[in-house]
């Protein structure tokens, strides 16, 4: 059966939904953003292991290696790509993160949504 | 409630995902339509071509080299972003920093870190320039400085890592990636090709190889020093506590 031949495939499922899990149930943004970061490696793991191939080897070509059994070298750039934008992108989420703390002095989404409420009633009145 | 929805919709997706996977090629099937057109041309020709055993570094620096110079870009400009919402650590004077962590760090382990990080950066060093022929190059490498600079400013403070990392050694390194790709895609122009054209066709056959070769090692090189400095900068900058600046007596 295919779904078993490509359990791969399954972990990167799984790790994804547990990734959107914590983004969505979590109240804590750090922890939603240690979320967002399970979800980007399920999907550098889905990438790479796109291009296995049975019994393959790493595409250098040392020592006479023969190209056809070397695994697909496309997915590897560009995960590397994908993992320093996702780098950039947390560094940045935690810098806003470490404001809003320094801010509002709490990292509970429920807290600060409710401040924003409350401030924009007061301006209102 | 809100637990229960969320994981009603999570599961709802999760099968739907699976039934994607159901459907999908076999994993590594060599014949399957991931390993067509563009593959087997760089796996059979990027030695000669790019003029480095690791296909890998030959497509991120010479076949994508305008993707890799965007990827350079976006990462200085998270440092840009970072700077801009949290400052830089001040300039010129000295300033103590308190330490924050709770449990002074044991002597085993400052005694662990002193000796490890040369060490360590030695590593980094050999995975930059030896990025053509063996797994690793300019990012890789940086990323293994910067997380050698971390340990280092997590056990000894960051007062103590910013006076071996001075901020006027660190500043002009951060953009040298994005500096040196332009640098090496207007020296394609002059040599007669495109932008980042790395054999250059006015120079003679028979040099051309060393040529690739030796640009390839100097991106490398530009890619490993400014991503270092890029991370050292956002952790300097995460760390700094503007309420813990004193004034120097």
């Amino acid at each position: 059966m295919r779904l078993l031949h490509n359990y791969h495939y399954i972990g990167a499922v799984i790790l994804f939904c547990i990734g959107l899990y914590t983004v969505i149930v979590r109240r804590n943004i750090i922890k939603k953003l240690i979320g967002l970061n399970i979800m980007e490696t399920a999907v550098f793991f889905f990438y790479i292991s796109l291009g296995y191939v049975d019994n393959g080897i790493a595409p250098i070509r040392v020592g006479g290696a023969d190209p056809s059994k070397m695994v697909n070298p496309i997915p590897q750039a560009l995960i590397l790509t994908g993992i320093v934008v996702a780098v950039s992108v947390t560094a940045l989420a935690l810098s806003l993160v470490i404001l809003l703390y320094r801010q509002f002095g709490t990292l509970d989404v429920d807290h600060l949504m409710r401040d924003e409420a409350e401030e924009a009633k007061e301006a209102g009145e | 409630m809100k637990k229960i929805i969320s994981l009603l919709f999570i599961s709802a997706l999760g099968v739907l995902l699976l039934f994607v996977v159901a459907s999908m090629p076999r994993m590594g099937d060599p014949e399957s339509p991931t390993r067509e057109h563009v593959i087997p041309r760089y796996l059979e020709n990027a030695e000669e071509e790019t003029n480095s055993p690791n296909v890998i570094t030959g497509i991120i620096l010479n076949y994508r080299g305008y993707d890799t110079s965007g990827e350079v870009t976006v990462i200085f400009c998270a440092l840009a972003c970072v700077l801009a919402i949290l400052g830089r650590e001040k300039r010129g004077r000295i300033h103590s920093y308190v330490d924050r962590s709770p449990v002074p760090a044991s002597p085993v382990v400052k005694t662990m870190v002193r000796f490890l990080a040369p060490f360590i950066i030695l590593f980094s060093v050999y995975t930059i320039l030896h990025g053509e022929i063996s797994p690793g190059g300019g990012f890789q490498g940086g990323a293994i400085v910067g997380a050698s600079i971390i340990i280092f400013t997590t056990i000894f403070g960051l007062w103590e890592a910013s006076r071996r990392i001075p901020q006027k050694f660190r500043v002009p390194l951060e953009g040298s990636a994005f500096i040196i790709f332009f640098i090496v895609g207007i020296l394609g122009i002059v040599g007669g090709g495109n932008f980042l054209t790395y054999a250059w066709p006015n120079i003679a056959n028979n040099l051309q190889p060393s040529v690739v070769l030796w640009l390839t090692i100097i991106v490398e090189i530009g890619i490993g020093l400014g991503g270092a400095m890029v991370l050292i900068s956002i952790l300097f900058a995460m760390m700094r506590e503007e309420e813990a600046i004193a004034p120097t007596a």
